[in-house]
């Protein structure tokens, strides 16, 4: 009983580590922003495409795929950015979510066009036995995912905290208006933000799915519901609430599959989300983004 | 002509949508709970004819019922957050619809076969029509009479005194509360319509289609209901009507020619369509 909870908490942890950074991206696009990218998954999933494409035809290792899958997410994210998010900057949130909805499905169009087939096989990071410790088992590629998201984190907060870029970041989360005065170049800052989560969600995206070891065409609507959905467990706006959402939601899903079975999985997850919302509980409704 | 009468269908149906959704952001308020109140629709119509024998009239009537009770239940706890938890609340909620229909097992022998929703496999044999000897123009009339009710519904909505308020709540809730208006009550009322609304769309659309399956009411579908009157523009429902044909026409039939490249010019027209005009094609221009 006791081995059962610590084993599914720690894969609970593991997927919670990807859905962590996931939220993560999406923070920073919504507390700069104050917009939801509902392309954010399939921007995503571009590059994941991108780097199955690049091994099917070049057979490259590992490591450049991770880069060709970032380098995808953030061009990706560079065209959503332009084309929904810059236009609407002053206007409507709503005509920027409606606009990206409209790529999310030009990007799943162009998956289903560049690897017809529903299913695509993508190298995994680690192949063979998992890791027995003592009762424990670990996926090695789970372990790499832990080690990378804390690693993300850890830069995160550096940059965020200890550079100039993560001032003037913050500065235009807290007050744009403050920030332009303050004499920060607040487009600049936004477009830079929105490629860092970008590259953020590409790492995610890229782990993800090469601990799989496949592809499909619903990695995008997956990305963008499981980061919504992380991001808004942990409190909007909030970068360590979007770590804790993002290992929470992880948490809830290892234990609700094994208790309740696997349909029950995401019914619990959002049921419980619906409800913490409309009981308004206090750090889901403060807004502090940092 | 069988095939444009069956596009017809759809965007009737679509239509039916996205007053749906029409309706709930005259308040101001984003909801991506609409496909669940479809799936609601859907699945009350579908089971009470196939499964209790009723005709598809009073069967519908239900559905509204279902939808608007429904989106009433939700709409207290919902409403009482804004903005992009709103969105997030209503989805999560939408979602669960969806799930909970993925789940749902409830079938009856009926002769030789069993009928009635299947979990993940869905809802099969909703033959209502072909059972009677519809022709498929007729079905389409049907539908466009209850897309023809619903539009003159919110017109006139619009022309009274109701609509004054869910526009004046559209435009500014502490406003509109000081000047004694219950925001809660129209919120929710406003929800309670599209409800009802979403709910006869899921029964004709149930019934046109004779299969149902609960990865149809998914967040594509509740994104694609708010697309429509932002697209359109709030102005009027006639905005809601016009993006319909403007989305599903072009998506179905006008990009045909384009072959599988249809998506991707469908949503570059939609983007160009909301930078153009943000506050949709009927809306007011781009500096207004």
């Amino acid at each position: 009983m006791l081995a059962d909870l610590v084993q599914n908490s720690l894969d609970g942890l593991a997927a919670g580590a990807a859905y962590a950074l996931l939220a993560l991206g999406f923070t920073l696009i919504f507390g700069v922003l104050r917009r939801a990218n509902l392309s954010y998954g399939p921007a995503i999933m571009f590059g994941c495409y991108a780097a199955a494409l690049t091994h099917q035809h070049f057979g490259a290792g590992l490591f450049m795929l991770a880069l060709v899958t970032i380098a995808g997410a953030v061009l990706a994210g560079a065209y959503v950015e332009r084309l929904c998010f810059a236009p609407h900057r002053e206007g409507s949130a709503i005509a920027a979510m409606v606009a990206s909805f409209a790529l999310w499905m030009q990007f799943e169009e162009l998956a289903a066009l560049v690897l017809p087939g529903h299913l695509y096989a993508f190298p995994m990071l680690h192949e063979g036995a998992p890791l027995a410790l003592g009762a424990f088992t670990f996926r090695i590629d789970a372990l790499v995912l832990l080690a990378v998201a804390i690693l993300v984190c850890a830069s995160l907060w550096w940059m965020l905290y200890r550079s100039r870029f993560g001032l003037a970041v913050r500065a235009v989360i807290e007050q744009p208006t403050a920030a332009s005065l303050a004499g920060i170049n607040v487009p600049r800052v936004l477009v830079r933000v929105f490629a860092l989560a970008s590259a953020i969600g590409g790492v995610a995206g890229y782990l993800v799915v090469a601990s799989n070891g496949q592809i499909t065409p619903m990695l995008g609507m997956w990305a963008t519901l499981k980061g919504l959905l992380a991001m808004m467990l942990g409190g909007l706006g909030s970068l360590p609430g979007a770590v804790l959402g993002g290992l929470a939601l992880g948490l809830i899903e290892a234990h609700s599959q094994w208790y309740l079975g696997p349909q029950m999985r995401d019914l619990i997850a959002y049921l419980l989300l619906f409800v913490l919302l409309a009981a308004r509980v206090p750090w889901m409704t403060s807004r502090s983004a940092s | 002509m069988d095939f444009y009468f069956g596009l017809a269908q759809l965007i009737g149906v679509h239509t039916l949508l996205g007053l749906s959704a029409y309706i709930v952001l005259l308040t101001g308020q984003v909801s991506l709970a609409q496909a669940g109140f479809f799936a609601v629709g859907a699945y009350a119509a579908g089971m009470l004819t196939v499964l209790a024998g009723w005709h598809l009239v009073p069967a519908l009537g239900a559905s509204a019922l279902c939808g608007g009770a429904l989106a009433c239940a939700v709409g207290f706890p919902a409403l009482r957050v804004k903005g992009l938890m709103l969105v997030i609340a209503t989805l999560a909620f939408g979602e669960g619809v969806r799930l909970f229909f993925f789940n749902f097992d409830y079938q009856i022998a009926k002769g030789e076969l069993k009928v009635g929703p299947v979990g993940g496999e869905g809802f099969r044999q909703i033959r209502f029509f072909p059972e009677n000897g519809w022709e498929t123009w007729e079905v389409m009339l049907f539908i466009w009479v209850f897309v023809a009710g619903a539009m003159a519904l919110l017109w006139w909505f619009d022309r009274s005194r109701y609509g004054a308020v869910l526009r004046a709540v559209g435009e500014d809730e502490l406003a509109a509360q000081s000047v004694g208006i219950n925001l809660t009550a129209v919120k929710v009322s406003a929800m309670t319509v599209g409800g009802a609304i979403a709910g006869v769309g899921g029964g004709l659309y149930a019934h046109y289609t004779t299969h149902i399956e609960h990865a149809s009411f998914n967040i594509l579908l509740a994104t694609f209901a708010i697309a429509y009157p932002i697209v359109g523009g709030l102005r009027s429902v006639y905005g809601t009507l016009l993006a319909v044909i403007f989305v599903q026409g072009i998506l179905v039939e006008g990009l045909r020619f384009m072959g599988d490249w249809r998506n991707l010019l469908f949503g570059a027209l939609i983007v160009l369509a909301m930078n153009l005009r943000p506050s949709g094609i009927l809306g007011k221009g781009r500096h207004a």
